[in-house]
């Protein structure tokens, strides 16, 4: 597969303040990246430098397929987090203006227009002024005009944020599709969307990157066995587990009699509502030792579930570090 | 421009045109030119019996006022123009560019493979084509109804005078454009561009000697060549290449500093 887009050394800084801070990455070709961060990361500045729109303070952005100092912006679609367009032109004059501009003759221009507002699902309102959408029919008007002179590279800030969930729905079908035809960067600060769609995440905070990869391999490499256990709540077994949790964090449970078991387990905290979240080294052990204990004290089990650490705790760790 | 960008610029062009067809200035603004250009001479003419009808004057008063020469009569067109006809080009077009960069719009055309400096140009054709077409049809109404009323003036004399007033109003078309990509309120743009023209012409009135080179002096050439003849034609020539030169300049002058402004949206 080959290389779309390299970044290298990626700054931005407005006066004092270093909104991005040095950020590598690169795209391939055909993939689906999802920018991932919680909000004032750096996600749109890094946006609007690969579009073009702001000049990076440092850094080179290399876009394979366009000569050296050539136009990366004819390879690329924009869509901006929230549209807005020429409130006077009806959505077809809109993406047929849209493609002229970047070289279709008018035919063709006139063509395509058509072709794509039909797939956004616009064809209705294609003689109607954009002054009278709604903030759903932009964000799809948004997408047409973004793909009318098929883009290498299809670049979207937040794009699905904005809308309820109905919109979103559609939104995210439409790039569903999409991704099959282009390569696909887009933010958000959703981690359910980047999920939905993507092949590949940066997860960046304070405009840097913290993770960055495969979303699978991710997925695995970071994935850990949690233990997550819950207790009714008489006092005798409340007390049993808040003793476990806090024996576990200064690492030495020994309501087992055992000492040293604290090296089964990285991790404990309290869940609230009776309940604990134990991240094991060694799960089968760790869980033995558990209803050893548990069955010794005459511990009141109500749940023991045996799972894997989700994305989202990862996505959490990653941003809040 | 290469072929590319001549299309480009082309078609820019055409949306801009759209652009005023859609809000009607094609239709409102060439619409004030005309009655401004009509009521020169008509008021001109009726003046002793406005004054008798409406003056509030005493039983009996006698109102000699002699008619004005028709070639008088198209240079106070030509001052109504330089008051009423400048404001209205400023106010039509002072969101030139800082409108589509405010509402966001600019983000979505600016990632399109144009040049800053086509984007710019188109926008200025659109100007100069209203601004001088309004004038046009302005002046040659009050040209027509000069003749019907007063007296027919001589077509070289008014053609000299249009051309000489067309070059003022692109000088202020230039500056309006200038200002409305330096400042990003369309309210700033105006008055700086009003307040630079009223200055220049000040200063071209008050010193003509000094200043006389200067795109201000302009209207005053351009009345003179409707009534009569160009007394300082080296200062007029300089004048002219003056306004020709900052014109020029003001084009890729906005498209650098729009270039150059921290986001281009």
């Amino acid at each position: 597969m080959s290389e779309l887009l390299r970044v290298q050394g990626l700054v931005k800084s407005f006066g004092g303040v270093q909104a991005v801070k040095g950020l590598d990455f690169a795209i391939e070709e055909g993939r689906c990246v999802a920018l991932l961060g919680p909000n004032g990361a750096g996600k749109t500045t890094t946006i609007r430098m690969l579009t073009g729109l702001l000049k990076p303070t440092a850094g080179e952005m290399r876009f394979h397929g366009v000569p050296k100092g050539g136009d990366q912006r004819s390879i690329i679609g924009y869509l901006p987090q929230t549209p807005a367009f020429l409130p006077w032109m009806t959505g077809l004059e809109f993406v047929v203006y849209a493609g002229r501009l970047c070289g279709l003759s008018s035919g063709e221009a006139k063509r395509r227009g058509q072709e794509l507002l039909q797939k956004v699902g616009l064809a209705g309102a294609e003689k109607r002024r954009i002054r009278g959408y709604s903030g759903g029919m932009k964000q799809r008007l948004g997408l047409a005009q973004a793909l009318v002179h098929r883009p290498k590279l299809l670049i979207m800030d937040e794009p699905v944020s904005a809308l309820d969930p109905l919109g979103r729905r559609e939104v995210l079908g439409l790039l569903r599709e999409l991704k099959r035809e282009t390569t696909v960067l887009f933010s958000t600060h959703v981690l359910h969307d980047a999920e939905e769609l993507c092949d590949d995440v940066m997860i960046i905070r304070s405009g840097q990157i913290a993770m960055q990869g495969a979303l699978n391999d991710i997925r695995v490499r970071h994935r850990k066995p949690v233990i997550e256990l819950r207790v009714e709540r008489d006092e005798r077994s409340e007390k049993w587990l808040s003793e476990l949790v806090r024996g576990l964090s200064a690492g030495s449970w020994d309501a087992a009699g055992r000492h040293g078991a604290a090296g089964l387990f990285e991790e404990a905290e309290m869940a609230g509502g009776g309940a604990a979240r134990l991240i094991a080294k060694d799960v089968d052990a760790a869980r033995e030792l558990l209803l050893e204990s548990m069955a010794k004290e005459q511990i009141k089990v109500a749940q023991l579930a045996v799972g894997y650490s989700s994305l989202e705790d990862l996505f959490m760790k990653a941003v809040s570090e | 421009m290469n072929g590319k960008g001549m299309a480009a610029w082309s078609v820019m062009t055409g949306k801009e045109l759209l652009e005023l067809v859609r809000s009607f200035k094609l239709i409102w603004v060439p619409l004030v030119f005309i009655l401004l250009g009509v009521m020169q001479p008509v008021t001109s003419y009726y003046m002793p019996i406005l004054l008798e009808k409406a003056g509030n004057l005493p039983d009996g008063t006698v109102i000699e006022i002699p008619l004005p020469s028709g070639s008088q009569v198209l240079a106070d067109t030509l001052s109504q123009y330089g008051v009423m006809g400048m404001l209205i080009l400023v106010l039509a077009f002072m969101g030139i560019v800082s409108g589509e960069r405010n509402s966001g719009a600019a983000s979505i055309l600016m990632v399109k493979p144009i040049s800053i400096l086509s984007y710019i140009g188109s926008k200025y054709a659109a100007m100069l084509l209203l601004a001088w077409g309004s004038l046009l049809a302005g002046y040659l109404a009050s040209w027509y109804y000069t003749w019907l009323l007063i007296e027919r003036v001589d077509f070289a004399p008014f053609m000299y005078s249009y051309l000489i007033y067309s070059l003022w109003l692109a000088f202020a078309m230039a500056a309006t454009i200038w200002f409305s990509t330096l400042l990003r309120s369309a309210a700033g743009a105006a008055f700086a561009s009003l307040g630079l023209a009223v200055l220049l012409s000040l200063l071209a009135g008050l010193m003509p000697k000094y200043f006389g080179w200067n795109p201000g002096a302009l209207p005053g050439y351009a009345y003179q060549a409707v009534t009569g003849e160009i007394s300082q034609a080296s200062r007029f020539g300089w004048s002219v290449g003056v306004t020709l030169l900052l014109a020029a300049i003001s084009l890729p002058g906005s498209a650098w500093l729009l270039r150059r402004s921290p986001s281009i949206d």
